[in-house]
This record gives structure tokens, C-alpha cells and sequence, in this order.
């Protein structure tokens, strides 16, 4: 019996010994935390995709020159499914069971527009690196949540300048059925009004509905219309399937100006190969062939190697979040989620589109889209290249801290 | 004039390849009393295959429509001798959560599987490009194909369930499982051969779409609801209701799309709300216990 009894206490002994032991290790190399969420599955999976090798490039790249203030840093991702429930729910989960120390993510406007409103309440930062709703930098901005990537009103006021040039008059759009595909419409109509009184923009548009598959009605719904230009912002698999669609329809052989705001993503860019026809106008948050600077060289470089494929802009929005947090927390010298969103304000960030600043009065970077009219395959991704490449100056397309409706 | 034309035969294909999905779905559930969730990823499957033979293996169209199908007709019996057996005489919404379970599972094994990029495949080069049809009006082949294989899958159909004995059993099957059994009737086979059935069905419309759609992990999602919508239009399990389902579908996106495109988000809800407040069991069902 006493036998016994002494061989469970000295169970118990090397239990909470070897216990110890491990937290003692832990607390040495704790590493700091980046908790993430992005779409991992459905039909924009590939865009989660793109985010976490962007992350864990960043990620590997810090680690292997000394960490963040001497500590590791890890990442954790959550699937948002495209949903805005379901992103709160992974936000909360990565803060209060992951514990993690700041937040990134973010792929659609729609998820964004329901989520911003809730970070606050987690006091972590949220670095927003997808989703381009004005609203996460205007209307909802709040001291937790800054965007490093481009938003739809910087492109838009690019595209406007390039819709201005093309002497195109009569404008309509097809565009997803949601605050993206509206927004895109409203900020272009907007800036081309303005560069260009004359243009007449048209009643007939064209919003199917996200995931329609079937674009063959609204395409000639929009030929029907005989616009001399047309705005297009769906994205994704919807583009995939507009563009072999319209081919079919002999849209593009149309005497017409096509522009797509978002065309220039890699991922839809490599599932078309030579279908994406030539000649049309691509617009995309970050091109991989437009920077000219050390650092997008490397990323450039390394990503290709890592993973067999351009870097997309995802996969730039993220690793540039994640270098935004290291330069972040060295400067609050803590890991406190209020103390890094402070930090983040008015911080200058080196990322592969040059050296960014997150605005102080709106959390928004100062970078602007890359357009370019689809040129010759490009044979070393096989994907079309960009030719007559326009990156534009952040500068230049971003409106006034007073003109965005955000007041922090 | 030619718009008209042009969204007519629109719908006619999408309601067809809608048909030929939500005709299996009705099947399934007309025989196995399951409303079978997994069916849109049954449709994804029979995609993905069609991409791996046409354009990670370079076989021909027609061999990946005859093969991708009887691929997944064969994972259908495995699935139904493995899982859907245990259910079979249980209340619906154990069937429901089974096979949402099963959809799970198959997007994400495609996801591990195929990666989560977009694929897309080229028709073959007999039905690449357009035709013009009398009136100068314009229409890809492809297209047309798909409404060619929507009529020969409907007559074929409609010759099974009634002129062939095996026709006749699946229906006496659906009607009295336990009454054919007595009479000497394998319905263990019976019903195990209608849910390969409808897994062909939905495969065979994923071949056919995969060189008109983006081939995606989210396919098989946004094909389910639709076929959904279809079932709730026309009557769940009614072999006719699929048919008509799926062609009033057609033309709600085939017109709405063309001439109501800002309100084409809500006209397909509009519908099924219509039909529910007139024909609360959709325009061919039948009361049921």
C-alpha cells in the first residue's frame, strides 16, 4: 500500500517537474505570434493560399536573421470561408485561445465590412492586406485597423486616369454583386466624371451575382448597351469564367476599352494561360515585375524558388504585414496589442512595393495599383506578361485624410 | 429580336445542364428517401477527374466523359456500402447530416488532392469556337452540345423509368421498398444502382461543365444550392419536376440576367417563393406523409 503510494507521488513529482522543465524552455524562445485569417476554402481558397506562403516567407526570413527583439515569431491562420461570422469567430478564437499577439488578414470587402467594427473589442491590431472596401479606412476606420495593401479608391483614381487617356466614352461595368463590384463602380464613375466631364456613364450595368458561373446573359446585356468601355471587377474563379465566356461571345473583338480591375492576379492569370486575350487593360494591387528595389528582388526571387509561381498580391500583402509588425514592435519594444497599433501609426514600413507609411489620420498606406494592357506570354510562369506597365504614386491616388469619412 | 433568341437558348443550356445535375439529386432521394448533400461535390468530382485526364494526362474529351462519370459512380457504391446503408430507413435529417459530413470530406480531400488554384480545360476542338445560326445570330458549339446532351440524358431517362424493366423495379423500389422485396425483387441492388445512378448524373454534368466553368474547390457549393433551388421549384422526387425546375431556373437567369441584371440576385428566391405560395410541394410534387 505505502509502496504504492509512494510510486504515484514520485509519478506526480517527475510530472510536474518535467512540467516545468518544458515551460522553463518555452519562456526562453517564446515566440511572438501573428494570428491570421484568410479564405482556405471554397471557390477563393487559392487566395488563402497565396496569403500563407507570403507569410511563412516573411516569417522564415525574420527568423533566420535573429527574430523580433530576439524572440521567434510564429503564425497561426483560420479559415474565413469568405464570411464575416465566421472571420470574427476565427479573430476571437486567435486572440483568446491562441493567444496570439497581433492580427492580418482579410480577403473581401464584404468580410471586411463586418469585421473591422469588432477588433477593437479584442485590442489587437488588425493589418487589413486583401480587402479593399474604402469603409476599412473611411467610414469604420478605428485606432486597431490599418491597410497596407491598395484599396478600391486608389485604383479606381488609376484606372480613371488610363479610361481618361483612352478616349473611350460611353462607360458601363460588370462587377460582382456585392460592396466590391458597387464600390469599384461608384469610385470609378466618380474620378473619370472628374478627369473627363464629357464621358457619359450608363444606366445598363451588369451585377451578377458572386459565384454566378453563368455570365453568358449579362455579357450581352452589356454588347447590347454598345459602350465604347468597360469596367470589370469580378475576380477570381467568376473571372475565370467571364473572360472564356466573353471570348466565346466575341466580346473582345469589340471596338471597345476593357478594364479589369483586378485582372492582374496571378492566380487568375495562370489558370487562363493564352485564354486572358491580349491587349486588354489588367490593373492589380502589386505586379511582381514593376518594383525596381533590393527587397522585391528578393521576395521576387524567393518566392519563384519556394514555391514554382509569381508572387500574387496576396501573397505581397501579406509578407509585407508581416515585416510592417516586426518594424512595429521594435518600436513599441513590447508586445501589447494597444502599444503595436500605436506604433503602427505614422510608421514608415519597407516593403516590396518601396517604403510605405501607414497615414496617421486613416491607417491607410500611401501605394498605388499597377495597370499594364496584357502583352506576349511571359514563358517563365507561363502566364501574359504586362506591357506599358503604370505603377502609380500612392501619393497621386489616395485622397485627403478629410475626403476618406474617417475620423480617429 | 436576336437577344431574345440569344437568352432562349441561354436558358435552354443552363437549364439543362441543371437538369441533367438536379434529375440525380431527385433520384437519389425518389429511391433512398436521402437528400443527398454531397451531390454538388459528386458534380466537383466528375470535374476534377475530367482535368486530370484532359489536361494533366492529355486524353481526349470523350474519353473523360465516358470515364470520369463511371469513376464516381463506382466511389457511389463504395460510399453507399460503407456509409449510406446504416440510414437507410432512418428519419431524413440523419441522411442530411451524413452527407453533409460526406461534403466535407470531399472538398477537402480535392483541396489536398488537386490544390487549391483554379483549373480550366479547353473544349474538345470538334466544339471549340461559335456557330452562326440562321438570323446571323451568333452561339458557341459548346453551348449548343450541352443542349444536345441535356436532351439525350432526358430521353434516355424517361426511356428507363418507362419502358425497362429495371425502370420499372427503381420506381416500384421508390414506391414500396418493403412490397418489391416480397415479391422477389433485389432491392439491396436496386437501391444501391440508383444513388450510382445519381452520382453518374452529377458527374457527367461536371464533365460537361468543366470546359465552360472554372474547375474550383467551391464548385460542387455553388452547384448544390442551385439544384436545390431547382428541387424546391419543380417537387422533390419527382422525375418531371427536375425537368421543369431546372428550365424555369434556366430562364430566370437566362432573361434576368439579361434584361433584369439589377435585380438578378433575388429573382431566382423570387421564384421558389412563388411557386411555395402557390404549390407548396414546387409544381410537380406530391404530398407526402
Amino acid at each position: 500500500m505505502a509502496h504504492q503510494r509512494f510510486r504515484r507521488t514520485a509519478c506526480v513529482a517527475a510530472t510536474v517537474f518535467g512540467l516545468a522543465v518544458t515551460g522553463m524552455a518555452q519562456a526562453a524562445e517564446d515566440p511572438i505570434t501573428l494570428g491570421a485569417t484568410y479564405i482556405r476554402s471554397g471557390s477563393a481558397a487559392g487566395y488563402g493560399q497565396f496569403a500563407e506562403e507570403g507569410m511563412q516567407l516573411a516569417v522564415d526570413e525574420i527568423n533566420d536573421t535573429g527574430g523580433v527583439m530576439g524572440r521567434p515569431l510564429a503564425y497561426k491562420i483560420e479559415d474565413s470561408q469568405g464570411n464575416a461570422g465566421t472571420a470574427i469567430q476565427a479573430l476571437r478564437k486567435l486572440v483568446y485561445q491562441e493567444r496570439v499577439d497581433a492580427l492580418m488578414g482579410l480577403d473581401s470587402s464584404g468580410v471586411a465590412q463586418g469585421v473591422v467594427a469588432t477588433v477593437p473589442r479584442l485590442k489587437k491590431p488588425l493589418i487589413v492586406t486583401h480587402a479593399a472596401t474604402p469603409d476599412v479606412t473611411g467610414a469604420m476606420c478605428n485606432p486597431y485597423v490599418y491597410r497596407i495593401s491598395v484599396n478600391i479608391q486608389q485604383n479606381m483614381a488609376g484606372a480613371a486616369q488610363i479610361a481618361a487617356e483612352s478616349g473611350a466614352k460611353r462607360w458601363t461595368t460588370i462587377g460582382p454583386d456585392y460592396a466590391f463590384g458597387r464600390q469599384s463602380w461608384d469610385l470609378f464613375g466618380a474620378a473619370l466624371k472628374k478627369a473627363n466631364p464629357e464621358v457619359t456613364l450608363l444606366d445598363k450595368t451588369a451585377f451578377p451575382r458572386f459565384g454566378a458561373e453563368e455570365f453568358t446573359p449579362f455579357i450581352n446585356a452589356v454588347m447590347a448597351a454598345k459602350p465604347d468601355g468597360v469596367l470589370i471587377s469580378l475576380w477570381g474563379g467568376d473571372l475565370v469564367n467571364f473572360v472564356r465566356q466573353a471570348t466565346d461571345l466575341g466580346f473582345f473583338e469589340q471596338d471597345m476599352t476593357v478594364m479589369f480591375t483586378v485582372g492582374a492576379a496571378t492566380e487568375v492569370l495562370t489558370a487562363l494561360g493564352d485564354q486572358m486575350p491580349e491587349d486588354v487593360w489588367l490593373g492589380t494591387r502589386y505586379w511582381f515585375d514593376a518594383y525596381d528595389n533590393p527587397m522585391n528582388e528578393r521576395f521576387v526571387s524567393a518566392y519563384a524558388k519556394r514555391y514554382d509561381k509569381p508572387p500574387s498580391y496576396n501573397a505581397e500583402g501579406a509578407y509585407a504585414a508581416v515585416h510592417a509588425y516586426k518594424t512595429a514592435i521594435e518600436k513599441a519594444g513590447s508586445t501589447d496589442g494597444t502599444a503595436i497599433a500605436k506604433a503602427l501609426s505614422g510608421l514608415s514600413v519597407a516593403t516590396p512595393m518601396g517604403d510605405v507609411v501607414f497615414r496617421e489620420g486613416d491607417h491607410q498606406t500611401l501605394v498605388g495599383p499597377t495597370w499594364g494592357r496584357s502583352g506576349v506570354m511571359d514563358t517563365r510562369f507561363d502566364i501574359r506578361s504586362l506591357t506599358d506597365i503604370h505603377v502609380f504614386d500612392g501619393a497621386d491616388v489616395t485622397p485627403p485624410v478629410s475626403k476618406t469619412g474617417c475620423s480617429l | 429580336m436576336s437577344g431574345l433568341a440569344t437568352a432562349a437558348l441561354n436558358s435552354l443550356d443552363i437549364g439543362l445542364l441543371l437538369f441533367v445535375i438536379a434529375v440525380g439529386l431527385n433520384i437519389v432521394f425518389g429511391v433512398l428517401n436521402i437528400i443527398n448533400f454531397a451531390h454538388g461535390a459528386l458534380y466537383m468530382l466528375g470535374a476534377y477527374l475530367a482535368f486530370t485526364l484532359i489536361g494533366l494526362l492529355g486524353l481526349p474529351f470523350w474519353v473523360a466523359l465516358i470515364v470520369a462519370p463511371l469513376g464516381v459512380a463506382v466511389l457511389a457504391v463504395v460510399i453507399d456500402r460503407v456509409l449510406l446503408r446504416f440510414i437507410y430507413g432512418r428519419e431524413i435529417t440523419d441522411s442530411l447530416l451524413l452527407t453533409f459530413a460526406l461534403l466535407l470530406i470531399i472538398n477537402e480531400s480535392t483541396r489536398l488532392i488537386w490544390g487549391s488554384g483554379i483549373h480550366v480545360i479547353d473544349p474538345p476542338a470538334l466544339l471549340a469556337g461559335t456557330l452562326t445560326l440562321p438570323g446571323g445570330l451568333r452561339y458557341p458549339i459548346y453551348n449548343l452540345f450541352v443542349i444536345g446532351v441535356g436532351l439525350a440524358l432526358l430521353a434516355g431517362l424517361w426511356l428507363l423509368f418507362n419502358r425497362s424493366r429495371i425502370g420499372r423495379i427503381m420506381r416500384a423500389a421508390s414506391l414500396d421498398g418493403e412490397m418489391a422485396a416480397t415479391l422477389g425483387i433485389n432491392t439491396r441492388a436496386v437501391v444501391t444502382g440508383a444513388f450510382a445512378l445519381g452520382a453518374w448524373l452529377a458527374a457527367v454534368g461536371g464533365v460537361v461543365a468543366a470546359p465552360m466553368r472554372a474547375i474550383d474547390p467551391g464548385m460542387g457549393d455553388k452547384i448544390i444550392i442551385e439544384s436545390f433551388i431547382v428541387v424546391v421549384i419543380g417537387g422533390l422526387g419527382s422525375f418531371p419536376g427536375a425537368l421543369i425546375g431546372a428550365l424555369v431556373l434556366g430562364v430566370i437567369h437566362g432573361f434576368g440576367g439579361r434584361y433584369l441584371p439589377e435585380i438578378n440576385l433575388i429573382l431566382p428566391f423570387i421564384g421558389m417563393a412563388l411557386v411555395l405560395l402557390v404549390k407548396p410541394h414546387g409544381l410537380m410534387g406530391q404530398k407526402t406523409g
